[in-house]
């Protein structure tokens, strides 16, 4: 019995180590849960906003969406079963990114494309310009022998 | 016709088809939402019933056509087609096969006890407590009216208020056609 009493002082400071490591194991999980939540809902569009996420929003509808997600986060779903749980239901309307699918790619790949065929009429027309300014090589007439004595006269008198 | 190449046709009918694609865009009604939710398997409901609180599942009416109506008493909307529903399941409460549940929206529990004292009431009207059900049915605002199909397969959804052609559209087209037995979706 005396050995309880002898081991009673080691136990408490031992019992507090223990409850502050697991509170802090439970506020660390929390801070994780809410970035996860966060990473989630600025992902979904606020349905009743104007170019609002989710996570930015106030709306009486966004905060309850941003509470499923966090409940589902909690349940073990990933971040796109989730999403696809919110398109299952309003659409991809609901995807602040345009999923790269369909008529979408129409959006990610458009501006490129465009930027190409410019790009490809732009030289073209450039290489026409320059066709029809330049002289062509085969119009160019031989040079005959006294303009090339002539021409090499001139180089001798601007060596000396 | 000597300098056109494949090419060109080409080049041309991608940029025709890149302004027809803008044009449906710009022109199309900028509010309208395709509602991913027809045709599909209606979410399952239990919620308390606004005046008694007892639970009420959409379950328990398996088998028969049920029109789900979400509401709020803050709604301007909803006081517009409030008239068309309480005649809507005057019209069809008779048939043993039809059913009417309000969902109400975001709201306060006297406040939409108010609403329907004022406004009239002859059907059921369950409370959405934390936005599930408006969610799971991907409800953007009210009023907006669903319904579901014997089998409980979601076969319309109605955005705003039924009213005018809205109505006749939903009694014509979707209801009776689903009572008697002929598959309409819409």
């Amino acid at each position: 019995m005396k050995k309880i009493f002898f081991f009673l002082p080691l136990f408490f400071p031992l019992l507090l180590l223990f409850t502050h490591s697991l509170s802090a194991a439970e506020s660390m999980s929390e801070d994780v849960l809410q970035e996860r939540t966060k990473e989630v809902a600025k992902t979904l569009r606020c349905a009743v906003c104007q170019s609002e996420s989710v996570w930015e929003s106030n709306a009486e509808l966004a905060l309850q969406m941003r509470e499923i997600i966090r409940e589902r986060l909690i349940q073990g779903e990933s971040p796109d079963e989730i999403r696809a749980y919110f398109v299952s239901r309003y659409g991809d309307f609901i995807l602040l990114r345009p999923r790269k699918m369909g008529l979408n790619l129409l959006l990610w790949g458009g501006p490129f494309l465009l930027l190409g065929i410019g790009g490809f009429l732009l030289f073209r027309t450039l290489r026409g310009w320059v066709k029809q300014t330049a002289p062509a090589p085969e119009a160019l007439l031989p040079i005959d022998e006294r303009n090339r004595q002539r021409i090499e006269q001139e180089l001798r008198s601007l060596n000396k | 016709m000597k300098g056109i190449r494949t090419w060109h046709i080409v080049l041309l009918a991608g940029i025709l088809g890149l302004v027809f694609v803008f044009y449906q865009g710009l022109y199309g009604n900028p509010s309208y939402i395709p509602p991913v939710i027809v045709q599909t398997a209606a979410p399952a409901i239990t919620a308390p019933e606004l005046y008694q609180g007892r639970p009420v599942s959409l379950s328990q009416f398996k088998g028969k056509v049920v029109v789900l109506n979400f509401w709020a008493s803050w709604c301007q909307e909803c006081k517009l087609e409030h008239q068309s529903l309480l005649a809507l399941n005057k019209r069809f409460s008779q048939n043993p096969n039809f059913v009417m549940i309000g969902v109400n929206y975001q709201d306060k529990e006297e406040l939409a006890k108010e609403y329907l004292q004022l406004h009239g009431n002859n059907f059921e009207h369950v409370r959405d407590l934390k936005g599930r059900i408006s969610i799971d049915y991907g409800v953007y605002g009210v009023p907006e009216t669903f319904v579901i199909d014997q089998n409980g397969i979601i076969r319309h959804k109605q955005i705003g208020p039924i009213i005018g052609d809205a109505y006749e559209n939903l009694v014509e087209n979707v209801i009776e056609p689903l009572l008697k037995g002929s598959v309409s979706s819409s």
